[in-house]
């Protein structure tokens, strides 16, 4: 299944559009913990492609493609900025890191995705979810 | 998100119900900002949801407390939420109790 969502860059948008997803993903019979887990990783990308990509102007949309099988779930995240390099940004589990303000969204979806890669130019996230490994609720 | 403000046993209880996210945590702070004891609490136990921008807001009033030379603890989070300050490994940097009544005689 696939489904392609274009979405006005405005925060208010980002709760409507994951329970779109969620609506969406419901035949699959996520776990609550994988409900968790996916919810949160879509929400942190979209926030982060609507204030670091598109500097929140609802005009210029974001780019959302849902892909699942089974057994996998892939979600593509893609905005209009200039990209960023991801490894330019601090490791937020280190020891003079931990009281900082920003840096877990990122390292969150790092964590609970099974595969993350961006593309060239760094404006494009691609998220695959592995389904079926946590325990039904 | 709903935050009640308590007094407790000479604590200030926050008492948060609902998802602490980018649209909420705001609240949060606010609630925050008005109080000026040295001891606080903030009760997670009907959290069902918290983003990054939530974990910043208690990292900054964790911060605050600090500063004024207080003590801040964490109490009654579900398996889920608390599972995000491991992997952040802000679990090292709070002190989580089990249960609001925990924090209240260790904090």
């Amino acid at each position: 299944m696939k489904k392609e969502f274009q979405i006005p860059s405005s925060l208010s948008e980002v709760p409507k559009t994951s329970a779109q997803v969620l609506d969406f993903l419901k035949p699959l019979k996520l776990t609550e913990g994988e409900i968790f887990d996916v919810r949160l990783c879509l929400e942190e990308s979209l926030i982060n492609s609507m204030k670091y990509g598109n500097a929140l102007k609802p005009e210029i949309p974001v780019r959302l493609i849902l892909e699942y099988t089974d057994t996998e779930l892939k979600m593509t995240v893609e905005d209009h900025g200039e990209g960023f390099d991801t490894r330019k940004i601090a490791d937020c589990t280190k020891e003079e890191n931990l009281l900082k303000q920003s840096g877990r969204g990122i390292y969150l979806i790092r964590q609970l995705m099974d595969k993350i890669s961006y593309n060239a130019k760094g404006n494009c996230l691609s998220m695959v979810k592995y389904l079926g490994k946590q325990a039904k609720a | 998100m709903e935050v009640k403000a308590l007094e407790e046993n000479g604590f200030s209880v926050f008492q948060v119900t609902g998802e602490i996210n980018i649209s909420t945590s705001p609240e949060l702070r606010k609630a925050f900002e008005k109080q000026s004891s040295k001891k606080v609490v903030v009760d997670l136990e009907k959290v069902t949801y918290i983003d990054s921008s939530g974990l910043a807001t208690l990292v900054e009033m964790l911060k605050k407390t600090k500063a004024q030379g207080g003590s801040l603890g964490l109490a009654g989070m579900t398996d889920k939420v608390k599972s995000l300050f491991e992997i952040t490994k802000l679990d090292k940097l709070f002190s989580i109790y089990s249960s609001r009544a925990q924090a209240l005689t260790q904090v």
